[in-house]
């Protein structure tokens, strides 16, 4: 009995054995069928899952030395960074190219995991893309990634609210929006003259820095010296904890990008600050009752004649350091065609995302498919980055969970940006 | 005879040992190997940012680096907090559905089979639904506390301290009461019907009933129960990430260790957080354990 069962699991195993070495006579003729091609693998989000296919098949049928395979991954920032971060530590070389997002870049370069790409553009070639977009991508004066696509947050307004009241001018601060707000009638179905985003997470850490932004603050000095307790900080932090409860939902504080267009969407709130890609969801008629009634313009300032900044977005393009020399090269051709302003074009057209090289924003085609564009431009260079270092992940943290708690009334705001400005000092 | 009775048990423990040993590299390899290697890091100081330092060894440093550590320290209590709220009310519920579905009743089985629906929705996407029906603009929960009368308007709950610990304590239990119900009920039905008949005759009331037949003999499935839940309860992680994020001293260890981890890429620190979550649940495990075994061996 015994003996059979040996037998029987012996079998098993020679079974076992068999099959794993076809399969491995498998995967090398996989390898020999693509024949001197390299091979590349480009890995980004399901976000810009299909257009990036539409650009990938472009590329291979474009020339016949490098062969692009896909690697889609679930569209969160924090999962994609996570990832990678996996495949980095084990110096793992089964993706040659990655869309990272843009405050990652300065951790990613500065952990020695992708390559410096010092050579990949000429000054000149440089200057045809958005500044704000390759300072982001550079680390230590040096050029980590190539500015792919960007992305800006924007005011969403009803403007068939401000025709109703016969108001021609869109409001530019904070005042003249509670203006138009408070000649509302009972009947407008509008509880809010806000909506933005406040839960402890990343979309809070963009809100807070235009805020700052706006009084003229912000996180970190231009010697990279946090500025997190200044007055004016102290000022906007305020103003957006005063509008949370008043003149914004109260469950502010718990809303990420999501939940506060959904607001905006039933038709409850007269503004919402988000990123200027949800022009198409707001304008479409399935998922918003206010499809059609929908401006866009500049985010509020507080004192009349200042400059809003929108925190800028978006992926950029690296490429893995372990991989060798062949397909570094092949990489660095890829991200290149993929960053020209061709292909950035035809990558604005089919996925709507704000493109990098300066020059699409007044692109007649572009311009006829994204009207919106032509006031879009000016936020978009007006924009800023969030604070690049490389213990970004540490700073953020830091802010979400101090300036949450100022929101909620947990503590007040001058002691949660005094205990940040601590924490931010620590991270020196 | 003896001699040949010996060779045949040798032979058996071989064969046993051979049959054994594919399942013992698969344990070493996706057990042992991550538990030692955590441990190694967790002597180390290993910041992935900055890889020019280089990763040396120091000691106990991380572990004092724990007790000095505030946020460990709050999240620590949250965590205990939590524990004891939820594995306390899902026993209460659990014991009191797994009474109830041990009575014969018409449809007894369609309601075992209901029951155990929350419990089969992986915990993720229950919080994510658990989110929506906190929502303080359509959230069912404020449309069911205002038209009872209960609140006078609709509220942010997950926006305050308190509101953010009943949110996730409700989710919890929720989910995992069903489980606690499904381990006492197997309990439940090993006792003998005759027991309760005969206690009936002596005069024993229901109180005396359930404390002096129930509860002794369920009590070795009930304290395998409440390990599980307490077990899984300190190292809640998916709930918290998706409800609150951590916000409104909500966040749990097991959270601050995957974010030293992963978000902060400082392997040594997480990985002495990890360890002290192990040993904490290394911990609670032995004092069941000291109970059960106690039980064992009274009968």
């Amino acid at each position: 009995m015994k003996k059979t069962m040996l037998r029987r699991a012996t079998a098993l195993g020679v079974i076992a054995a068999m099959t794993a070495s076809q399969s491995a006579f498998v995967f090398a003729d996989e390898e020999n069928a693509s024949g001197d091609k390299i091979t590349l693998t480009f890995a980004f989000d399901e976000g810009v899952g299909t257009p990036t296919e539409e650009a990938i098949k472009a590329f291979n049928e474009s020339q016949d030395k490098i062969e692009v395979q896909s690697y889609h991954l679930p569209q969160d920032a924090n999962n994609l960074h996570d990832d990678f971060v996996n495949k980095m530590v084990s110096e793992d070389t089964s993706i040659d190219v990655m869309a990272l997002d843009v405050v990652y870049v300065a951790e990613f370069a500065s952990a020695g995991w992708i390559e410096a790409l010092d050579d990949l553009y000429t000054e000149d070639e440089l200057s045809a893309y958005l500044d704000g977009t390759v300072e982001g991508a550079k680390y230590d004066g040096k050029l980590y990634a190539a500015p792919w696509f960007t992305n800006a947050s924007a005011l969403f307004y009803r403007t068939d609210v401000l025709e109703d009241l016969g108001i021609t001018e869109v409001p530019t601060t904070y005042q003249g929006w509670i203006d138009v707000y408070e000649k509302l009638g009972e009947d407008s179905g509008i509880d809010y003259a806000f909506c933005y985003q406040g839960a402890q997470s990343e979309a809070m850490v963009c809100n807070w820095v235009e805020f700052l932004a706006s009084f003229g603050a912000s996180v970190l000095d231009e010697d990279g010296n946090p500025t997190c307790n200044t007055q004016e900080a102290i000022d906007a932090t305020q103003l957006m904890h005063d509008y949370i409860g008043t003149y914004a939902p109260e469950g502010t504080t718990t809303y990420a990008e999501t939940e506060s267009q959904q607001v905006f969407q039933e038709g409850k709130a007269l503004t919402c600050r988000t990123w200027s890609g949800t022009w198409n969801t707001f304008n479409d008629a399935e998922q918003s009752e206010v499809a059609g009634k929908v401006g866009m313009t500049m985010l509020p300032v507080y004192n009349e004649g200042d400059t809003a900044h929108s925190c800028l977005g978006g992926l950029d393009l690296a490429v893995n350091t372990y991989i060798d020399d062949e397909h570094k090269e092949a990489a660095k051709t890829f991200i290149k065609w993929l960053s020209s302003e061709e292909e950035e074009k035809a990558f604005c057209l089919s996925s709507s995302q704000p493109p990098t090289v300066k020059a699409v924003y007044s692109d007649a085609d572009v311009l006829e498919q994204i009207p919106f564009y032509t006031d879009f431009y000016s936020i978009i260079e007006t924009g800023k980055g969030r604070p690049s270092t490389p213990d970004y992940s540490l700073l953020s943290d830091a802010i979400q969970r101090n300036v949450h708690a100022a929101l909620t009334g947990e503590t007040p705001v001058e002691d949660a940006l005094n205990a940040l400005q601590e924490e931010a000092e620590g991270l020196q | 005879m003896k001699t040949k009775k010996m060779k045949s048990q040798v032979k058996e423990a071989r064969t046993a040992w051979a049959m054994l040993a594919p399942a013992l590299v698969v344990l070493g390899v996706i057990q042992a190997y991550p538990i030692l290697r955590t441990f190694w890091l967790s002597f180390h100081e290993m910041n992935l940012k900055r890889p020019q330092t280089g990763f040396p060894w120091i000691g106990l440093e991380n572990y004092a680096k724990i007790l000095s550590d505030s946020r460990a320290g709050e999240d620590i209590m949250f965590t205990l907090k939590f524990t004891i709220a939820t594995v306390a009310l899902e026993l209460i519920i659990g014991f009191a559905a797994a009474l109830i579905m041990n009575r014969a009743f018409k449809g007894r089985g369609l309601v075992r089979a209901a029951i155990l629906v929350p419990w089969a929705i992986p915990t993720s996407v229950s919080a994510m639904m658990w989110k929506f029906i906190y929502n303080d603009q359509y959230g069912m929960f404020n449309d069911i506390l205002y038209r009872l009368g209960i609140i006078d308007g609709y509220k942010a709950w997950l926006s305050t301290r308190s509101g953010s610990f009943m949110a996730m304590v409700i989710t919890d239990v929720w989910k995992t009461a069903p489980y606690m119900a499904l381990l006492l009920l197997a309990g439940l039905q090993v006792i003998d019907e005759g027991l309760y008949e005969a206690a009936k005759i002596d005069g024993a009331n229901v109180f005396q009933r359930f404390f002096k037949i129930t509860l002794p003999i369920v009590k070795p499935s009930l304290l395998v129960a409440l390990l599980f839940r307490t077990l899984d309860a300190f190292r809640v992680f998916d709930l918290v990430s998706v409800l609150t994020g951590g916000a409104n001293g909500t966040e749990s260890i097991a959270m601050y260790a995957y974010k030293q981890l992963m978000t902060f890429l400082n392997f040594g620190y997480g990985s002495a957080l990890a360890i002290l979550i192990f040993i904490i649940v290394f911990g609670i495990s032995l004092i069941y354990m000291c109970f059960l075994k106690k039980d064992l061996t009274a009968e």
